[in-house]
């Protein structure tokens, strides 16, 4: 048989229409940005899917994970040059840059009509409103606590973790001890170190952000950053890596027996209870008090949806995160804690002591802060201020001056 | 005295061997040329004298004293490469001074010196250019040059011509004469063209698979080679080899083919008959017309070249090629007739293709020893 | 098979036409064409963006601000610190990564050119840092350099030289070295690739002749290899100074830029400046500055190595 050019090409054209037409009658397909990377993040989100599917037969999600420290990059890409995602992940921090950029749709009218309403408080809505409207669902919280070395306290003598941040720093002198390589605490001084920052010159008294101005207060913050890096400097409670440590680093000094305490959230408690054992090594506690207050963050996390072709579809992947379903599987596979109050409930947390001192974490948690610009502010100035002061290249006064100069720029 | 005396030397890259013992001895002023084929050796050897590679036997001795264990610098030798090998950053000037300057020659002599070579090859107006603004044979004559200067005790030439066009290396190789015969001193040029050892060696070691097949000077070489290799290798055309039989019985030796009988005249000694090759350079197939023709055959192919007409001719199922007149008129199909002086003859051994002497008492074994019936 | 014959009858059918076509002059620029076309979309376009961006306010998360602000961005870049330390930090680490890499290319490719026994393993092995990824090599080495688990630490330890681990990244008068000799690691094998196929054109006889002429060692590197491979050399490091110049990822992973900026280099505080602030305005113009900075350097470079001479 012989085929001609014209006949062959007619028929790979019909072949290509064909593939072309299929999916229209299948499934709406939306898909999905998350930075869920690690193996039980992974197990979460597939079993969410698996669930998801079988509420909504008519919609399938194809997920698509993106390391964090990518994730703003990919999505704000995504609104310069297209390409976005049906839906993505959205979390406290980066609530506000998301919505100045305009890549997450407003969502009010849905939700006010939505049943799954009534399990979220209206402080899990604060973090994803802005000036009244809604854009994103509350899926799980992040809820800063202290991960300890119980065992460590025994051998120090120490009765209990530490309430305030002097019990705090007389701890820290006892479970120190750089001869045998053990350091009191973890300090995290490389990528993500501004948290903290942050966290301790609101516990010094200083607001950051008032009313979209630059608000801190430089007397309290100086004192607050004098504190923290005397730690490192002059205490030498942490260890001399803290300059270039961060949550990897941090993570394998608790692991791994060099530290005794370290803060973090509730999020990497899967990971800890992995290398030590609940209750006998390790005990959870709430953020040590401030001089001025106690802060310690719960940051509610959520999902938004950024493109409206498959608004409807889209709607129901992100509201079905807020159900009781979904956020138990998510509970179960990476101990992530609820957002949803009948998810609260659950015997798995009422009943597990290391859950306490985030249940009571919740009743004076505050949000992080959230304004336009935050993480740049925080990445490229508060970060570098930090380490330069850890490094001995400026003085707590020198760095809390850079820290004012570059909010009142990221402000402007 | 004896300029270079190569005494049993030795080479192999583990289990292959590529020198088998080489002896050569070169005389005082003497030119000699190791001819061979791709991989016969030559260059290695021309390496070892150098001290650029490593025998893993015997002795090289210049001038008179063992040089084997020095490096080349201290061989007081000097090279010529077929690359030209010039530093490619360096004026002519510096490159043809380059050895000079290495061995501390103060630089009002050296420039003196390089002028004077300069001068003999004719390249004085490029002494400021680099190797890059000239043309082949003005590199070659400022390779040639670097080593003159040096007035070593031995001059090496690893195929010097061979990157030349036709017409440069019939120019350069006749400037390498003159320049042997003004400085007098000893050369040994590496190359594969029998041309070039024909015309400038006073002595040629043909080499193959690592022996040297013959050492003799050019003339001995063309007329009296001791194998078939050599014979084959020297001259072109080739020579003609011609499978037959050697004859000798009462009415003398003959050899004897089809289409072929050459009498070789003289008492035949034994009576006899052995397998042999014979071995006749064209131009001594003469074209002849009835009488005395050695060689009967028909013309295959004529092909004039203007002094000569080469003439290829099938003598019985063999083929022939003759130089003959360059006015010859036959055509091919036509009968043809060639005469053999005897004395111009080689005749080899079909087997071990080494070379019997005509007249040689041992030319004939009996009959029964190889056969013949 | 009709039609077959009816076309090589007929002299005006379109493939005669393109056999005309492909016996005159314009053949050569439509064969062009296509690559023309693809180099103005993907970088003649991109580029042009990026000057046009770089005289704009955008920032993505102040949508209202955008519009023309002219040299804005370059005027608060001259007394922008950060902008200068970096600045500083891509001259250094640039310099000293390149000159490591041509020395450490230049050794690897000497010996490979010896052709001894094992050298073909060994050619494959000195490669293999190339053929990882930045991103791979970046944690790779920051394992290697840990301060609590790091092997080097503790080699460095065993032997006498360190007495206690030390935390390489959070120095700042280590950081940028560790950084360096990291990247140095990674990179080295281009150089050792090219030189090698650089050494391999040099004909065996210039050193010999060499040898005869009483040139030692020394001699023979300077006066041969070195002018034989300048060419090489040229082109290598100028590919390398772009690729260093332009990618931040190894810091990125290493470093962060930090402690304190002390290793910021220019593409990291371009990549920051976009994706942790989101303004791509003042991004643009500090990658504006880079490429003209990096054309200002090969156009020098070429011309004092003269490499496009001959």
């Amino acid at each position: 048989m012989q085929i001609t050019k014209r006949e062959f090409l007619a028929a790979t054209a019909a072949l290509a229409l064909a593939g072309s037409i299929r999916p229209a009658n299948a499934a709406t397909a939306i898909n999905y940005w998350h930075h869920f990377t690690s193996q039980s993040e992974m197990a979460g989100l597939l079993k969410i899917i698996e669930l998801f599917g079988k509420a909504h037969p008519g919609v399938t999600v194809t997920q698509e994970s993106i390391p964090n420290s990518e994730y703003m990059a990919k999505v704000s890409s995504a609104v310069v040059a297209g390409g976005r995602p049906d839906t993505g992940m959205v979390i406290a921090e980066r609530f506000a840059d998301l919505t100045a950029m305009g890549a997450l749709t407003d969502i009010t009218k849905r939700v006010n009509a939505w049943k799954g309403r009534a399990n979220l408080p209206e402080n899990r809505w604060t973090g994803m409103s802005q000036d009244g409207a809604v854009y994103a669902v509350p899926a799980y919280a992040f809820v800063d606590w202290m991960y300890y070395r119980k065992d460590y306290f025994e051998e120090a003598g120490l009765a209990g973790p530490p309430k305030t941040l002097d019990e705090f720093v007389t701890a820290c002198r006892k479970l120190t001890n750089p001869a045998k390589g053990r350091y009191a605490f973890g300090m995290r001084g490389g990528a993500g170190a501004f948290k903290y920052v942050i966290d301790m010159i609101e516990s010094f008294g200083s607001p950051i952000v008032k009313n979209g101005q630059a608000a801190i207060d430089k007397a309290a913050a100086v004192e607050a950053v004098s504190f923290y890096s005397s730690l490192f400097l002059k205490e030498k409670v942490v260890p001399p890596s803290t300059p270039n440590d961060s949550y990897r680093q941090i993570m394998e000094g608790f692991r791994t027996g060099q530290t005794a305490m370290i803060w973090h959230h509730t999020g990497s408690l899967i990971e800890i209870s992995a290398a030590l054992k609940a209750g006998e090594q390790f005990a959870t506690a709430p953020m040590p008090a401030g001089p001025k207050a106690h802060i310690a963050r719960v940051a509610y996390a959520g999902n938004g949806i950024m493109k409206d072709d498959n608004v409807d579809a889209a709607w129901d992947w992100i509201s079905f995160w807020g159900e009781t379903d979904a956020a138990i599987a998510l509970l179960e596979a990476t101990g992530y804690f609820p957002a949803s109050t009948a998810a609260l409930e659950d015997r798995r947390i009422k009943s597990n002591p290391v859950y306490q001192a985030a249940s009571k974490t919740l009743e004076f948690g505050r949000l992080p802060n959230s304004f336009v610009g935050a993480a740049g502010w925080s990445e490229n100035v508060v970060n570098p201020a930090f380490q330069s002061v850890l490094t001995g290249q400026l003085t707590p006064v020198q760095a809390v001056d850079r820290m004012i100069e570059g909010l009142e720029a990221a402000l402007r | 005295m004896a300029t270079l005396s190569i005494n049993r030397i030795r080479k192999s890259y583990g289990a292959l061997d590529v020198l088998h013992g080489i002896d050569v001895d070169l005389e005082d002023g003497g030119f000699l040329v190791l001819l061979g084929p791709s991989g016969c050796g030559k260059s290695t050897l021309l390496n070892i004298i150098a001290g650029l590679d490593e025998p893993s036997a015997g002795d090289i001795a210049i001038a008179g004293r063992s040089v084997t264990a020095l490096p080349p610098k201290d061989r007081n030798i000097a090279m010529v490469f077929q690359s030209y090998a010039l530093y490619p950053t360096m004026s002519v000037e510096r490159n043809i001074g380059f050895g000079l300057e290495m061995r501390g020659v103060p630089e009002q002599q050296r420039k003196a010196e390089i002028r004077k070579a300069a001068e003999m090859l004719q390249i004085g107006h490029l002494l400021d250019r680099l190797p890059a603004n000239l043309s082949g044979g003005q590199r070659q004559r400022v390779a040639m040059g670097r080593a003159i200067v040096r007035n070593p005790d031995l001059f090496l030439f690893d195929e010097p011509l061979s990157n030349l066009d036709a017409k440069l290396r019939v120019e350069m190789r006749t400037e390498i004469k003159r320049l042997h015969e003004r400085l007098g001193t000893s050369i040994v040029y590496v190359t594969h063209d029998q041309i070039e050892a024909m015309t400038l060696a006073t002595k040629v070691a043909v080499m193959k698979g690592g022996y040297v097949q013959q050492l003799a000077d050019p003339r001995t070489i063309y007329e009296r080679p001791a194998n078939m290799f050599v014979a084959g290798f020297i001259g072109s055309p080739a020579m003609n080899f011609i499978r037959g039989k050697l004859l000798s019985d009462s009415a003398g030796a003959r050899f004897t083919s089809e289409g072929v009988i050459v009498s070789l005249g003289g008492p035949g000694g034994a009576n006899g008959t052995r397998e042999c090759v014979l071995g006749v350079r064209p131009e001594e197939l003469k074209v002849v017309e009835m009488e005395d023709a050695s060689l009967e055959g028909v013309i295959d192919v004529v092909e004039p070249t203007g002094p000569d007409t080469m003439v290829t001719a099938i003598v019985g199922n063999q083929a022939v090629i003759a130089r003959a007149e360059p006015r010859f008129q036959g055509r091919r199909g036509d009968q043809i007739r060639f005469r053999v002086d005897p004395s111009s003859i080689n005749l080899f051994d079909a087997k071990t293709e080494a070379r019997i002497d005509v007249g040689d008492a041992s030319l004939i074994r009996p009959i029964h020893e190889n056969g013949f019936s | 098979m009709r039609r077959d014959h009816m076309k090589s009858v007929l002299p005006r059918g379109p493939i005669t036409l393109l056999g005309n076509l492909s016996e005159t002059r314009y053949w050569v620029y439509l064969l062009l064409f296509p690559s023309l076309i693809l180099l103005l979309l993907v970088v003649a376009y991109p580029t042009l963006y990026g000057f046009v961006i770089s005289v704009r306010e955008m920032r993505l998360t102040r949508p209202g601000l955008n519009g023309w602000v002219g040299m804005k961005h370059y005027v608060a870049m001259m007394s922008d610190r950060v902008f200068w330390i970096s600045l500083k930090n891509t001259a250094i680490w640039v310099t000293a990564a390149i000159a490591i890499e041509v020395t450490l290319g230049f050794v690897a490719a000497v010996a490979l050119n010896r052709n001894l026994p094992g050298t073909k393993l060994f050619g494959v092995l000195i490669l293999l840092p190339y053929f990882l990824p930045n991103v791979v090599a970046g944690h790779m080495w920051a394992l290697l350099l840990d301060p609590r688990l790091g092997v080097i630490n503790d080699l460095l330890v065993r032997i006498g030289i360190l007495s206690t681990y030390k935390a390489w990244f959070a120095d700042p008068a280590t950081a940028l070295a560790a950084t360096i000799l990291v990247e140095a690691w990674h990179g080295f094998p281009f150089f050792a690739l090219l030189f090698l196929a650089g050494l391999k054109g040099i004909p065996e006889d210039l050193y010999k002749a060499a040898a005869v002429d009483g040139a030692g060692p020394v001699r023979q590197f300077r006066l041969i290899t070195v002018p034989m491979l300048k060419t090489v050399i040229a082109a290598a490091v100028i590919l390398r100074v772009i690729s260093l110049v332009n990618s931040p990822d190894l810091l990125l992973v290493l470093t962060g830029g930090g402690p304190g900026n002390a290793t910021q280099v220019l593409s990291l505080y371009a990549f920051q400046t976009a994706y942790r602030e989101f303004n791509f305005g003042y991004a643009g113009a500090l990658s504006v500055v880079m490429f003209i900075l990096l054309m200002l350097f090969a156009t020098i470079y070429i011309r004092l190595t003269h490499v496009t001479k001959e």
